[in-house]
């Protein structure tokens, strides 16, 4: 133990460093933060998905618990996105990327306690923000919708953690930097940048008009590419190439992603202003960077691609692998939709539609919520030293997810496209005159067989989740098997007793 | 939001940041992360779990003889 804090901080005066350290030793000491981190990721994935069912509901059938002034569509919906953004996917980010770098780092955590702060304020900040919003305290800016009693207590929390990285990052082992450490690092280094700039430009000393539109969707936008998509990415690099044994096929190409990604990505935001009231200078520069994304997206996907093939048999046997396979592919299929979406002729149509929608729901679940799943198939079981308990459940929740969020996104991209059409039409009178454009009362009668089969798609997502958080807590009470002590209990797998 | 926000904090803060990613990039070529690229992708092997051994295979796998311990 170092006899002082400045000592506990400097790589150069730890006795122990000797030596890199065992997987095992590494895996166990993330074991309570993480846990801590997951357990609330798990939790918040439940409340989100209840607003998630409430408010789809809602949309297609609007006297649906409609006397609960609390649960009206517009407090339903933001309660919905708050607790499946700041609270599943933010908290399941953290829980992956320390246990990440304690791993890339080839060193057992340090300054754990830093960590424990952290998910407790992370965790009162989200919830004093979700009782705000419920109570109608909604700011009204899209992803900024806490009330700003509760953003600072999420900054702390946030300082902590990004205090805790430099100092894991200082004290790592490893030579070469991987490419993960690079996206952990970037991420981690982005996320507070914009969060504080948002925070004060909108809500604490507010800009004036389009601005701040402006501001939101560069905001918003690099949440999704600066934030999420690198540890998205993070993750399916270490995975991929660790359950297949195998090592990226081109290492180079995704040095190559990274960088592109850092250059490209920030620009890109203003395509969610296409058409609307900013200088078109402005939109061109965000149409321009959402194409040259095509550039690190086909770099990554191409290399995930060449790794796993020939060793795709593996799906079969890991659960991690199909998730992140799964991720990975809707990874580049998603920013490739998005790129297109950024054209002002495809944009024309589909903008302010269900379309954006899906395209949201494509990215931030399709991809990076299958992907976090895929990480906590790995970690968990090397943290706390156990087997999954139910493969059953594993199946049940692959499919429910997989096959939810496909039937989600294809029904709301038809449904955007259709409205998209629909209010562009003007159809022309026999007398060749230009008719009246379709009535919007129709456009939206003619929506709500969309918006239903919507809801079917969430309850199908829902049963994966519950099946997941069965078996997620199942594994966390049920007894650990004596004797063991191994870091990865996979080793043998034909020791292995699963039934089918 | 006053104008002085922007020139004296925003402004610079975004300068620095795009100045860090090229010391970034001029950092990693100077330490070397840029060469042998190849070996790079191999750091996440070691002697615990070697290039060529999968981990992570817990769904249908063959039943052997012993009982199943859960």
């Amino acid at each position: 133990m170092a006899s002082s804090l400045t000592a506990s901080l400097n790589p150069a005066s730890s006795p122990d460093l000797a030596k890199r350290a065992e997987l095992s030793a590494i895996d166990a000491s993330t074991k309570a933060p993480a846990l801590y981190f997951l357990g609330s990721a798990v939790l918040w994935l439940l409340v989100g998905t209840v607003f998630a069912l409430i408010a789809s509901y809602k949309l297609h059938t609007p006297e649906f618990l409609g006397n609960i002034e609390w649960l009206t569509f517009g407090r339903a919906r933001t309660l919905h996105l708050n607790a499946v953004i700041y609270g599943w996917s933010v908290n399941a980010s953290f829980a992956v990327a320390l246990w990440l770098m304690a791993r890339l780092a080839r060193a057992e955590l340090r300054h754990v306690g830093l960590l424990f702060i952290a998910a407790a304020f992370w965790n009162l900040g989200v919830t004093v923000g979700m009782v705000g919003i419920a109570l109608g305290d909604s700011t009204s800016i899209e992803w900024l919708e806490f009330p700003t009693y509760a953003t600072p207590i999420l900054f702390v929390a946030y300082a902590l953690i990004g205090a805790w990285a430099l100092i894991t990052f200082r004290f790592g082992r490893a030579k070469h930097i991987y490419v993960s450490q690079w996206y952990l690092l970037a991420a981690l280094f982005w996320f507070p940048w914009l969060y504080s700039i948002a925070q004060i430009m909108l809500l604490f000393e507010p800009t004036r008009g389009t601005v701040q539109a402006l501001v939101n969707w560069w905001f918003a936008h690099n949440v999704l590419g600066l934030w999420f998509t690198p540890i998205g990415l993070a993750a399916i690099y270490y995975f991929l190439p660790k359950v297949l044994g195998k090592p990226i096929h081109s290492y180079y190409l995704s040095v190559l992603g990274f960088w592109s990604l850092a250059i490209f990505y920030n620009w890109a935001g203003v395509h969610h202003l296409i058409g609307g009231p900013v200088p078109v200078w402005v939109q061109t520069a965000g149409i321009a960077a959402s194409f040259m994304m095509v550039v690190p997206v086909i770099v990554t996907g191409l290399n995930q691609h060449l790794t796993l093939v020939g060793a795709a048999s593996a799906l079969k046997y890991s659960p991690t692998l199909r998730f992140i396979v799964f991720g990975g592919v809707n990874y580049t299929l998603t920013s490739l939709a998005g790129s297109l979406m950024a054209m002002r002729s495809w944009a024309e149509i589909t903008h302010f539609t269900h379309y954006t929608v899906a395209h949201a729901h494509h990215g931030m679940y399709a991809f990076f919520t299958m992907v976090m799943f895929g990480s906590i198939y790995y970690i968990l079981p090397r943290i706390i030293l156990k087997e999954w308990p139910s493969a059953k459940l594993i199946s049940l929740h692959f499919w429910a997810t997989a096959g939810g969020i496909t039937l989600y996104v294809v029904v709301m991209s038809i449904a955007g496209i259709q409205q998209g059409l629909a209010m562009n039409a003007l159809p022309v009178g026999a007398d060749g005159h230009a008719g009246s454009p379709i009535p919007f009362l129709t456009i939206v009668a003619n929506t709500i067989q969309w918006l239903e089969l919507r809801t079917v798609a969430g309850v199908v997502i829902a049963i994966g989740h519950i099946a997941f958080a069965i078996n997620f807590t199942w594994m966390l009470v049920k007894p650990r098997q004596p004797g063991t002590s191994e870091p990865t209990l996979f080793r043998h797998a034909p020791d292995l007793e699963v039934a089918p | 939001m006053p104008e002085w926000f922007l020139y004296f904090v925003a402004l610079p803060m975004a300068l620095l940041i795009v100045a860090s990613a090229v010391y970034g990039l001029y950092w990693a070529s100077q330490k070397g992360q840029l060469q042998n690229l190849e070996e790079g992708a191999k750091v996440i092997f070691d002697h615990e779990e070697p290039i060529g051994r999968p981990t992570d295979q817990i769904l249908n796998q063959p039943k052997t003889a012993k009982p199943l311990k859960t």
